[in-house]
């Protein structure tokens, strides 16, 4: 069921990336597939069990951490690269006030 | 060994950011990586067995460097160095050496890295760094060209990350080994990203305008290394597991002739070389077993050929026609041109031989035809006009006959090629293009429509592809 939810996620994003015309609104659609893809670690890893995983008195059911790590890396870059996005948007901006991505492409293509 | 190999991995990084704090030492403290680089590929290629690393225990990064490294390793290194060389007089600030050789950098942790998530890391700092260098003239068109090009990457790169999470997920662990073992899906997502991210077939159609778009020197660097980042990967993955060899040679040879026959039609010089990176990368996943070579051929090539279009009189192919050029660029125009068709006494023969020796019956068709194609669309640039003055920038001649030299020498990897059939045989195929040239080629003004270049259609093809590989991986 969550998986579910979280590829419905990650397909919303990836289907904004193509319909919305705006650029600030594919980058966001951007993010949105890439929070559902952080969705899909943390959903993985917690198969095992709920737990963080610091040692208790008594065994209890661990989320996997390996997956957690490996995504924090995988957000950290995410959001550089949003932020490198964005500035560049910020600078298109000045010549293109509306964003629009198919006007931005015409009068950039040779 | 491999204290020296995690030395070699740090240095690019820790010399990069060093840059920016001295600035007048720039150029010499760039040029010392590249060289360091240089003697470890060299090393690699002559070392008898492969160092295998495992850093921080199971779940840490592991690592492999074996011959095909090499290869990599050594083109990477010399392709660096010819561009420091070619920037060298060029009042070119530090920030854009400190660009350069963290693309090195990370382009070299592609070439050794053996599992997914360093993979992953190698990869998205390759598109941060690229994004800088293709914007550093600031320009709008710069930006937005830099800009697609790092939408289209990244996109790529989360399909790429739920694939890697799936092999997780059947393995416990991100090994590139595991790869065996994952279901089909997470084959056809990391086949996604990784064939998005080199730029091959359908999905690598973002390039012509990224590689031809870009400034001189940053695009010598995008299609001599930068795309192979995608193919090594892959190569690895065909090397390891003997289920995915077919596919990979499949898009090796649908990407040649993708590639090439946007490139026979094609008129400004930058773009025909740019879509020659396509359909030259078709050849080096055509036989994976001995990419390695052709990598190296194909990187040192493709970015001289780069660097002397950059300092032609004109892109227009037209144009160049009715403009003499000096006799000293046109002899190196025609060697490149003449070792990417494969002519003997380059190496680009010795590539070619060695790539045709190795392909599997139904690929020799396909690919007989891809190298007619690189003889034709090479005719266009033999047969220009020669006598006029010359007007290169300094620094131009250091990198051409480094990337040149580098080719002649290149020959000793591979002498049992010489031989007369197969000198036969690459004559015929340069003749028959060559004719083609002359009787068809020259006279045709076919514009092929750029639509699938569009940025949303490069996005939408995503998904096409995703089905398309994930029937294959079925299959």
């Amino acid at each position: 069921m969550l998986e579910a939810f979280v590829f419905a996620t990650v397909l919303l994003g990836f289907f904004g990336i193509i319909l919305k015309k705006n650029l600030i609104m594919k980058i966001l659609s951007m993010d949105v597939m890439s929070t559902g893809v952080i969705a899909y670690y943390v959903l993985v890893s917690s198969r095992s069990g709920l737990f963080t995983p610091i040692a208790y008195k008594e065994p209890v059911a661990y989320a996997d951490p390996v997956p957690q790590a490996v995504i924090l890396t995988a957000i950290v870059i995410g959001f550089s690269i949003q932020a490198l996005m964005l500035v560049g948007v910020m600078k298109l901006s000045r010549e293109h006030p509306t964003l629009e991505a198919n006007e931005i492409e015409k009068s950039y293509t040779p | 060994m491999s204290s020296v190999t995690l030395v070699w991995i740090a240095l690019p990084f820790f010399i990069g950011f060093s840059i920016y704090l001295l600035p007048k030492l720039d150029r010499w403290l760039a040029i010392a990586i590249p060289i360091f680089s240089t003697a470890y590929g060299l090393q690699r290629i002559f070392a008898p067995s492969p160092l295998d690393l495992q850093l921080l225990g199971n779940f840490g990064v592991t690592l492999l460097s074996d011959t095909l490294s090499g290869y990599f390793i050594l083109t990477n290194a010399l392709v660096t160095a010819a561009v420091l060389l070619y920037c060298w007089q060029r009042q070119k600030s530090a920030f854009f050496y400190m660009q350069t050789i963290l693309l090195h950098g990370s382009v070299n942790a592609v070439f050794i890295c053996a599992d997914f998530i360093s993979l992953y890391v190698a990869l998205e700092v390759i598109g941060v760094v690229a994004f800088l260098l293709i914007a550093y003239p600031r320009t709008e068109r710069s930006i937005w060209v830099g800009l697609r090009y790092l939408f289209i990457s990244n996109t790529a790169m989360l399909f790429y990350l739920i694939g890697a999470l799936l092999v997780y997920q059947a393995t416990h662990s991100f090994a590139f080994a595991g790869l065996g073992q994952a279901p089909t899906e997470a084959v056809a997502l990391i086949f996604l990203g990784l064939l998005t991210k080199g730029g091959i077939f359908v999905s690598g159609l973002w390039l012509p305008l990224t590689h031809s778009e870009s400034e001189t020197p940053v695009s010598a660097m995008l299609s001599g290394v930068v795309v192979k980042t995608g193919v090594f990967p892959l190569i690895r993955f065909a090397l390891m597991v003997p289920e995915l060899d077919p596919i990979v040679r499949l898009f090796g040879v649908g990407t040649a002739l993708l590639g090439v026959g946007y490139a026979v039609f094609e008129k400004d010089s930058k773009r025909m070389l740019a879509f020659h990176t396509v359909s030259q990368l078709g050849f080096v996943l055509a036989a994976p077993e001995v990419g390695g070579f052709y990598a190296l051929t194909h990187g040192l090539v493709k970015s001289a050929l780069f660097l002397i279009a950059g300092n032609l009189p004109s892109r227009n192919l037209k144009e160049l026609q009715k403009i003499p050029l000096s006799i000293s660029v046109w002899g190196a125009l025609a060697i490149a041109s003449f070792s990417i068709s494969g002519l003997p006494l380059l190496s680009g023969f010795g590539a070619k031989v060695l790539t045709m020796k190795a392909l599997l019956p139904w690929q020799v068709i396909g690919m007989n035809l891809a190298a007619v194609g690189t003889a034709i669309s090479f005719a266009k640039f033999i047969f220009l006009p020669r006598g006029g003055e010359e007007t290169v920038k300094p620094g131009f001649w250091p990198a051409i006959l480094l990337l040149l030299g580098g080719l002649v020498l290149a020959n000793v990897v591979y002498l049992d090629a010489y031989t007369m059939a197969n000198a036969v045989k690459s004559l015929g195929t340069v003749c028959v293009g060559w004719l083609i040239y002359w009787v068809a080629v020259r006279r045709l003004t076919l514009k092929l429509p750029r639509v699938a270049e569009e940025f949303e259609h490069l996005i939408g093809s995503m998904s096409i592809v995703l089905t398309l590989l994930f029937w294959m991986a079925l299959a």
